[in-house]
Parts: C-alpha cells; sequence; structure tokens
C-alpha cells in the first residue's frame, strides 16, 4: 500500500505521486486498469484513498480513465515514430516491447519526441523482445530514430569552401551536421521502408485531445541480411528526410571527421587497404566533399 | 471587458487551431481567418519543417500561443528549460498572452503528457499561483490559464473547482481561458450546474474562451474535440458571452480533422451567440 500521511489529509505532493504511480502502470491484457497494486493491496482500495466515486463510477474506474489515457497516448505516439519495428516483430510483440520499454523509460521530457531515444539501447539489453527477428530489429530501430533526428533536430551554419582550403589537411578539424546520422546496417532498410510504406515524416503533434482507443497499424516486414554491409545517411535536405547510399570508404571518412579527427587522418582511415589507386581515391574525396557541401553536412568541428 | 490586460488589450473574434492537415489549405489559399492558436509544444523546436511552417504563417496571421505541459499545478516549480524554450517561441510568434492548463501532469521529472486534475485544496491554491507569478515573471507576458475537462474528484478537496479558478487567478494575478465546453463535460462528469460556475468565475479576468466537441459515453464524457460543438454548449458560450462580452474565441478540433472549410464554417458559429449580435436579433 502507498504511503500516505497517516492522520492528515495527503499533500498535493503526496495526491500527485500516488496518482502518477497509478496513471503509469501498465494496463491489463484486456486494456483495463490492473486491479492489484504492487504490494497486493486491491487497486480498488488504493483508488477510493484519493478519488471520490460517483452515482455512475467508482474510484477505480474514475482512475482508470486516466491509466488508459496515459498508456493510448504514449503507446500511439511510440507507434507512430516506430511503425516500421513494429511491422517487423509483428503487433503482438510490438505491443510488448513498447509497454516494456516505456515502464522501464518513461516519458521524461515535456516533448514526446524523444520518448524512442532509449529504445535501441534497450533492445540490445533485452534481446528476447525482438527475437528472432533481433538483427532488423535493431536495424529498422536506428534507422526509425534517425529520422526523428533529421525531422528537427538543429543545424549548424553550414562550413564555407574558403574556410576548408585555409588550412591544411593535417591541421583541418570539419564535423557534421548533427541532424545527421551515419550507420552501417545488416540490412537495406532504406529500401524495405520506402517499399514497405512511403509516408510523409511527420512526428506526432500535441493536442489537447483526448482519445477513446489507440491508434493501430498493419502490415509486416521482413528481410534476409544484404550480403555486404549497407552504409546509410539518414539526413534532412531543404526540410524533408532523406535516406542517402554511402561507399564504405565515405562513410569510414565522414564517421572519422565526426570523431575529430583531421581530414588528412580521415582520409587515411577511410582508405586504408584500399585497392585504388592515389589518385582515383583522391577524385572520389574531391566528388563526395562537393556532394556533402551541396547538402550542406558539413559545419565547424565542435 | 474583452480587451483587457489579460489579452494585452487586444480584441481579437473567433480562432482556428493551426493543425497539421491544413497547413497546405491555409498556405495556398489563404482563407480569412481573424486568428491561429497553436500548441506551444509543437514548435519549440530549433529546426525542421513546423518551424518553416509557422514562419509562413507569422507572415499572414496573428497567432496566440497555447501550451499542454507546462503543468501550473504541479507540486513541483515549473522547468526551466521549458520556460526558455517556450519564451524563445513568444519573442518569435510576438503572442499577445500565453495560456496553459490549470492541472498537473509531472512527477519527479516523469511525464505523463495529461491533463491531470487538481485536488481543491488551499495548499493547491498557493502552490498553483506561485508556479503561475514565476511563469508569468519569467514570460513577460500576460498568462491565462484554462479550465480542464475531469474525470475525477479527490476526497480532499476543499472547495468547488470554480472557487479553486477564482482563488488561483486572483493570487496569482493572471487571466482565465475560459473552456466552456470543459466545463459543461465537468459539470456531467460530477453532476454541478454549469451555470453557476460560468457565473462565479471573475469574468474581468477572460482573455479567452475555448468551445469544442465531446463524446458522450454510457457513464461519462469524454473531452474528445473530435466533434461539431454540440447545442448545450452553444448555449453556454451565449451565457458566457454575455457575462464577459466578446471574448476572443477558439474552436479546438484535434482528432477526426475535417476540412479547413468545414472546421472554420464551424467556429464562425460563434458569432451567432456574442451578445452583439443577440440584441441585433432582438
Amino acid at each position: 500500500m502507498p504511503k500516505l500521511s497517516p492522520r492528515k489529509a495527503p499533500s498535493l505532493a503526496e495526491v500527485q505521486q500516488l496518482m502518477a504511480e497509478a496513471v503509469m502502470r501498465p494496463l491489463r491484457r484486456d486494456e483495463g486498469m490492473q486491479t492489484a497494486w504492487k504490494d497486493g493491496t486491491p487497486a480498488a482500495e488504493v483508488a477510493a484513498r484519493i478519488i471520490k466515486p460517483n452515482d455512475r463510477l467508482t474510484s477505480f474506474e474514475r482512475l482508470q480513465i486516466y491509466n488508459q489515457q496515459y498508456w493510448w497516448r504514449l503507446l500511439g505516439t511510440f507507434g507512430e515514430d516506430f511503425w516500421a519495428l513494429r511491422a517487423v516483430v509483428g503487433a503482438r510483440k510490438f505491443d510488448r516491447l513498447a509497454v516494456a520499454y516505456l515502464e522501464s523509460h518513461g516519458s521524461q521530457n515535456w516533448t514526446m519526441r524523444d520518448l524512442g531515444k532509449g529504445l535501441e539501447s534497450f533492445l540490445r539489453a533485452h534481446p528476447e523482445l525482438i527475437a528472432p527477428h533481433d538483427r532488423l530489429a535493431l536495424d529498422v530501430v536506428q534507422v526509425e530514430w534517425a529520422r526523428v533526428v533529421a525531422f528537427d533536430e538543429p543545424g549548424e551554419p553550414v562550413l564555407q569552401p574558403q574556410k576548408i582550403a585555409a588550412l591544411p589537411p593535417d591541421r583541418l578539424r570539419i564535423g557534421l551536421q548533427p541532424y545527421l546520422t551515419l550507420l552501417a546496417l545488416a540490412h537495406p532498410v532504406d529500401d524495405l521502408l520506402r517499399n514497405f510504406k512511403e509516408r510523409q515524416i511527420e512526428t506526432g503533434a500535441f493536442s489537447n485531445a483526448v482519445a477513446t482507443a489507440r491508434p493501430r497499424r498493419r502490415g509486416r516486414i521482413a528481410a534476409r541480411p544484404s550480403r555486404r554491409p549497407v552504409h546509410l545517411a539518414v539526413h534532412r535536405h531543404q526540410l524533408a528526410v532523406y535516406y542517402k547510399r554511402l561507399d564504405p570508404e565515405a562513410y569510414r571518412l565522414l564517421l572519422a571527421l565526426r570523431d575529430s579527427a583531421t581530414l588528412a587522418d580521415a582520409c587515411d582511415s577511410a582508405f586504408a587497404g584500399s585497392r585504388d589507386l592515389p589518385a582515383t581515391s583522391a577524385e572520389k574525396i574531391q566528388r563526395w566533399f562537393a556532394e556533402w557541401m551541396q547538402l550542406g553536412w558539413l559545419c565547424r568541428a565542435r | 471587458m474583452p480587451a483587457n490586460r489579460f489579452n494585452a488589450f487586444t480584441a481579437y473574434g473567433v480562432g482556428l487551431g493551426l493543425r497539421i492537415p491544413h497547413y497546405a489549405h491555409i498556405l495556398e489559399k489563404k482563407p480569412l481567418v481573424d486568428w491561429f492558436e497553436i500548441i506551444s509544444e509543437n514548435y519549440m523546436l530549433d529546426a525542421g519543417r513546423p518551424l518553416h511552417i509557422l514562419d509562413q504563417i507569422l507572415e499572414q496571421y496573428r497567432v496566440v500561443q497555447h501550451g499542454v505541459s507546462m503543468y501550473f499545478g504541479n507540486a513541483a516549480r515549473p522547468n526551466r528549460d521549458h520556460l526558455r524554450k517556450l519564451k524563445r517561441l513568444t519573442k518569435r510568434t510576438q503572442t499577445p498572452w500565453i495560456s496553459d492548463h490549470l492541472c498537473w501532469g509531472s512527477v519527479d521529472g516523469r511525464y505523463t503528457h495529461d491533463l491531470l486534475p487538481m485536488p481543491y485544496t488551499w495548499e493547491a491554491v498557493e502552490t498553483t499561483a506561485r508556479n503561475i507569478r514565476e511563469v508569468q515573471d519569467f514570460l513577460e507576458i500576460p498568462v491565462a490559464v484554462e479550465n480542464v475537462s475531469s474525470y475525477a474528484e479527490f476526497h480532499v478537496s476543499e472547495m468547488t473547482e470554480w472557487q479553486f479558478l477564482s482563488e488561483v487567478v486572483e493570487r496569482a494575478d493572471c487571466g482565465i481561458l475560459l473552456d466552456v465546453n470543459n466545463i459543461y463535460v465537468s459539470s456531467k462528469n460530477h453532476s454541478f450546474d454549469p451555470y453557476e460556475y460560468l457565473d462565479a468565475v471573475p469574468h474581468d479576468r477572460v482573455a479567452q474562451m475555448h468551445i469544442a466537441g465531446h463524446t458522450k459515453f454510457e457513464r461519462y464524457l469524454l473531452d474528445t474535440h473530435d466533434h461539431p460543438v454540440l447545442d448545450p454548449v452553444w448555449k453556454m458560450y451565449a451565457h458566457a458571452s454575455r457575462r464577459t462580452g466578446r471574448t476572443a474565441t477558439l474552436l479546438e478540433w484535434d482528432d477526426r480533422i475535417p476540412s479547413f472549410d468545414e472546421v472554420h464554417r464551424e467556429a464562425l458559429k460563434a458569432d451567432k451567440f456574442l451578445p452583439d449580435a443577440q440584441t441585433l436579433a432582438a
């Protein structure tokens, strides 16, 4: 039984603590409120301690409305952000992992935009939640989170070509836009998602409205791993989110730049072990940089 | 009365909520709308498409900010990071006033993203008024607090909801966003007379009004914002308007959103219920 002041009326903080705890407890399988509190006390008894019944609803039923709203709202937004993960693992498994993740992490921000921030590491720690689709699921989660980041993460001023020319490569460090995510994947997730459902990227919007049920989606995504790793940049260009495949060397070069290597070191590490002639490598680097400058990916190193 | 210090002495008419499905229509057709209400949290960003859209809207329209996660009624003090981002947005929109709800919603850094009901206690009055004052001082623009729809009442409550609202706004010296639909929904859920509520609130503090649709279930009403405004709510709106005078009014339609024209037509019905219109009709 949760602690409340024994003789006097509970304080504002106590009421809020207890109600928040009740509201955030996962729903039963039939989407009703759990009938027992954590310590086994009947939940109806706990609800009755703070909530008045009326002539139509018990204290338990009144509290249940808020419990359902909490879960329907969070699961709705979470499902919108990770619709492809749902398609990989299936609706039932997705619901289980969503509840487990949200129960463990909750929402720690006034915006629901960051709801899925810790999902990849959570799933790596709990592979049983995505087995036997774990490799594809982890690929998909990374791409879906990268899309959230690309949608509205702030950008830095784009680096001007003269700044790059001003320093020798062994002293030049170049940053990458914070909204750009570089991924090495086992599956062609960009193609899978495009084929499954190409939809405009809009993160869930806040509103005052309450839901009468949870939104749901159908459909499955399945794929075998690619023969070679898929190197993918998820980025934003002119306010739209895009995927861009990268050559392995280009991927390594960008990764090295992001890790604060000098331009010279980044190029060396990108082509380490490559059979390309130096002139070919130089031509590739020049072409990539021209493209990355055009896309606005490069900025001052932080 | 409508232009008062709680809405920065503006005289806004009937506005609409700015919603994603209507972006293209608004930017392309540029319909004549007195003002748009935005949900602040959807634009408290540093980049991306939502801000780009907002900037285009601001070139053409007046915008008022409405929030859903300030949680004035939290036992804890307002989140400073949230306030800084909110203030940055107010500079961008030049909103004459800002509103959020008379509710709570987070505990120990965990957010429910819901508008949870207040226990109507004197302690809650003091805490909520303190938080509103802090927000108002930080933002340096008038703040209006909105009454929420509720589905639960607390044993510890020491007063009615309208007494609570009145006490809070007097102590915080802030405005009221009077949501007529919310009063109706709560009156049915808690069996009180909604007109007693409307008559009791300090009318000179009403900065803005909300109207919306709701859903009837067998044993309670839910504030779903997915229907046209129902007749009893229009009647209450007319009654409230007689008390407050013409006040900036906003139709909320957040789910199963129909075409822009349909939402706009529904909002403009408010004109029929305003005091001047009734005088003319008589």
